[in-house]
């Protein structure tokens, strides 16, 4: 059987700020057309994995591989298969939401032909394409979010990381963030998404990773990650709940 | 329970504890840098105004009048600093600080919210007055052996003073931001404020102070008084607080003037309050609104960008980097005052009567060629640092997309360079080229001039950008950025490599003209030493401009560690 490699690849990546490890030992990866949940509580080492993949941090150890480019030595190959997408969308407030996007394409090396028809293109997939010509700083903040991501797929990367894809979205923004992410995912581009929303790692990701202060504690399919809990939940949170530690929820309705 | 209004500041007092216990790197250094500063300013302060003062006892009647007077007019000016800072300070305080997200939705009554804000704003506005002040009032107290009632009245006396303008500056915001969107307002007031100061710099220029120099243009004394006075100066808090110190200075008590300033700063503070508690909610709730902003789009900008021999990285960053200044109002309209000092530079040249010595007229066209080397200098280091040094703190929040981006950092910051390089060098060879053909300086010496700004403009320029890179604030406005640790370092070593190079190019030049003034060849030696003087000159600018940029790429390299 033939064996596919995977679009992100990373090994043993540890990050550590002075004495205190906010990534240990994380490996994991993502084959190209997968949707990869990364799943943890606050402060358990998801966003600092997801942004040592992106190059914006450097790991203390360990390797990131991005459509077979390691990060760390051939960081600029790397980073043309990839799109980011934060979590906080912070983008140039004085610019048109166009030219952030015709920025963004120079920036990826897209020429300048094409580049306009492009940029409306995906304006117009997000949802955005009447706001073409208005400045940044006059969006909201799930408009800022919808651009983020345009920009994200604009280049037409192999992999796309993204951190917290639903925060800040409407119902309607976040369908059809869904409905984007899984069309890019059937073209072959692999996602790996850190959410806190249970409901949208079920309902769209192939394998999820759990992670818990700063190492992998469970890995799976759905299916396979719900058996890790009681078996009497059709739900993620149950099982999230015990594998991180959540008991301590039972003792709320003591305490209100 | 309701807390009193102070409970509401308590934020900034922890803030600011909290900043003082964890210091991070280049506090100290700053903290003793700029407070040495300080220091020297408010010890050299000390020491004119006693002096000054202690001149005028000399003089009997007369020396007392102009004390008084002296003092009237310097709260005067105070008066109309605080009251321009008061907008602008209450601008942020009560309409744009992000705080008041929390504090106008958590259960706090307007009155309360409006005292809290008042102080913060009334300090925020004056603290910088109140330390010209004190050093100032001191000597004069010093050198007039005042007594103990003479410093207590004076804190008495600048408090209400203080209160009275920022109040008024208080209200006109409130009267502003209920007629505009407040973000309108603030572009509106730093376009006022920025036309305000480069008209008054231009004003100051053309009335030709100089003039002032010549005895024979000073005009009749008594005249010269009369018009310091006007009906409308008893009228003003500033005459109040100067006649209250005066009297307590004489040993005697002015209880009408300091009554007027006390009742005056309640009842501003009452009118204020009241007009806040009916207005403020709408002014704020109006400052909420996201204003569809009118903006130029540039069109030119990206065609002419187009015909430039650049890789598409670069002219994206070009592009990107000119439309987000140009839109920018708190950027671009620090141009108009650019455009002030160039004026008023070119200006001093023009009048400079250097012919009026004639014997002395050909030596004094050379040295002001080597002080316009070194004006044109400060000049390019004061553009570099406010411009050039920014412009990697400006990426702001939005460094990921850089950062993220399949582009080097290399790119990035050489980007950033040539974008600050060119309009650097192109102001500064005009302004040197210009100035040296209105003096009529040697050929010689405008050819080191030109020469010298292509090297100083690399050297600068590469600094600032390199030092922008080394020391960025990405949370800061461009002119917190300039004014940072990374932008004080900038300018400290500016100043150093323009004195440096000066000397550099000053001994050899003036060898040539003194031998080419007595008609007397160099010497083999001498030319040795001429051409060492010029190529350590040019060493030392390219050595600054490429470590500088390669130190600053670094450190943009490390920032993910």
């Amino acid at each position: 059987m033939l064996r596919v490699s995977p679009m992100i690849s990373i090994q043993d990546l540890v990050k550590q700020y002075g004495k205190f490890t906010a990534v240990d030992g994380v490996s994991l990866d993502v084959s190209p057309g997968e949707i990869h949940g990364f799943l943890g509580p606050n402060g358990a080492g998801k966003t600092t994995t997801l942004r040592m993949i992106a190059g914006l941090l450097k790991p203390t150890s360990g390797r990131v591989l991005v459509n077979g480019h390691d990060v760390a030595t051939e960081p600029e190959a790397a980073k043309a298969s990839l799109g980011f997408i934060p979590d906080r969308p912070f983008i140039y407030e004085k610019l048109t939401a166009g030219e952030f996007l015709r920025f963004h394409g120079g920036l990826y090396g897209l020429g300048e032909d094409g580049l306009d028809g492009r940029a409306r293109e995906m304006l117009e997939l997000f949802d955005l394409g009447r706001w073409e010509n208005e400045l940044v700083e006059s969006f909201s903040h799930g408009m800022k979010q919808r651009l983020v991501m345009s920009a994200a797929f604009l280049h037409r990367p192999r992999a796309v990381v993204v951190d917290e894809p639903m925060v800040g979205l409407d119902p309607r923004g976040a369908r059809l963030i869904k409905d984007v992410f899984r069309t890019m995912s059937a073209r072959g581009v692999a996602i790996l998404m850190s959410t806190h929303t249970l409901e949208v790692a079920q309902e769209m990701c192939d394998r999820i990773s759990i992670i818990l202060k700063g190492r992998i504690i469970a890995r799976g399919t759905v299916p396979e990650i719900r058996a890790m809990g009681d078996g009497h939940d059709d739900h993620l949170t149950s099982v999230f709940l015990k594998l991180t530690g959540g008991s301590g929820l039972q003792e709320i309705d003591e305490i209100i | 329970m309701v807390r009193a209004f102070p409970y509401l500041l308590r934020p900034h007092v922890f803030a600011s504890r909290n900043r003082a216990r964890r210091r991070q790197r280049g506090d100290l250094s700053r903290g003793l840098l700029f407070g040495g500063i300080g220091v020297v300013v408010c010890a050299v302060l000390f020491r004119a105004s006693a002096w000054l003062a202690g001149q005028l006892t000399g003089y009997a009647e007369l020396g007392d009048y102009l004390l008084r007077l002296g003092l009237s007019w310097l709260f005067l000016t105070f008066l109309s600093f605080l009251a321009f800072s008061g907008v602008v300070t209450a601008l942020s305080t009560f309409f744009l600080s992000d705080d008041l997200r929390l504090l106008v939705a958590a259960p706090v009554a307007t009155r309360r919210l409006f005292h809290a804000r008042f102080v913060r704003t009334v300090v925020q506005s004056s603290w910088m007055v109140v330390i010209f002040l004190v050093p100032v009032l001191m000597g004069v107290g010093w050198a007039r052996c005042a007594t103990p009632a003479y410093y207590l009245t004076a804190v008495l006396t600048v408090v209400p003073f203080a209160i009275i303008p920022v109040a008024a500056g208080t209200a006109a915001t409130l009267v502003l931001v209920n007629t505009f969107p407040a973000r309108r307002a603030r572009d509106l007031l730093m376009l006022m404020g920025l036309l305000f100061a480069a008209s008054l710099v231009i004003l100051l220029r053309f009335i030709r102070p100089e003039q002032l120099m010549k005895v024979e243009s000073l005009p009749d004394l008594t005249d010269f008084f009369a018009t310091l006075q006007s009906p409308i100066t008893p009228l003003l808090p500033s005459f109040w607080a100067g006649e209250t110190i005066f009297a307590t200075l004489r040993g005697g008590r002015d209880l009408l003037h300091a009554g007027a300033l006390w009742t005056t700063a309640l009842a501003s503070i009452v009118i204020l309050r009241a007009a806040s508690e009916r207005w403020y909610f709408s002014g704020y709730s109006r400052s909420q609104e996201a204003p569809k902003a009118r903006f130029t789009r540039f069109r030119t900008l990206d065609v002419v960008a187009r015909l430039l021999p650049l890789s598409p990285v670069r002219r994206q960053l070009l592009v990107k980097d000119l439309k987000i200044f140009l839109r920018d109002v708190s950027q671009w309209s620090q141009l108009l005052l650019l455009l002030a000092l160039v004026l008023l530079y070119l200006y001093n040249f023009r009048v400079l009567d250097v012919q009026r010595i004639p014997y002395m007229s050909e030596f004094l066209k050379n040295v002001y060629a080597f002080v316009n080397l070194g004006m044109a200098g400060f000049v390019m280091a004061t553009i570099a640092v406010r411009f050039v040094f920014p412009a990697v703190s400006i990426e702001g929040h939005a460094f990921w997309i850089i950062r993220t981006a399949p582009i080097s950092l290399r790119d990035f910051l050489w980007s950033k360079f040539w974008t600050g390089f060119v309009p650097v060098f192109v102001l500064t060879e005009f302004l040197t080229i210009v100035a040296n053909e209105f003096l009529g300086v040697e050929p010689f010496l405008k050819v080191i001039a030109a020469i010298a700004i292509v090297f100083m403009s690399f050297a600068l320029v590469g600094m600032a950008t390199g030092l922008g890179a080394r020391y960025p604030r990405f949370g800061a406005d461009v002119s917190q950025a300039a004014g940072s640790y990374g932008g004080v370092t900038f300018m400290l070593q500016a100043v150093l490599f323009i004195i440096v190079m000066i000397i550099l190019l000053g001994w050899p030049s003036s060898l040539y003209l003194v031998h080419q003034v007595r008609a007397i060849p160099l010497t083999v030696g001498q030319e040795i030493w001429m051409a060492t003087c010029f190529a350590t000159a040019a060493g030392l600018s390219v050595t600054l401009w490429i470590r500088s940029m390669r130190a600053g790429v670094q450190a943009l390299q490390r920032m993910g560690e």
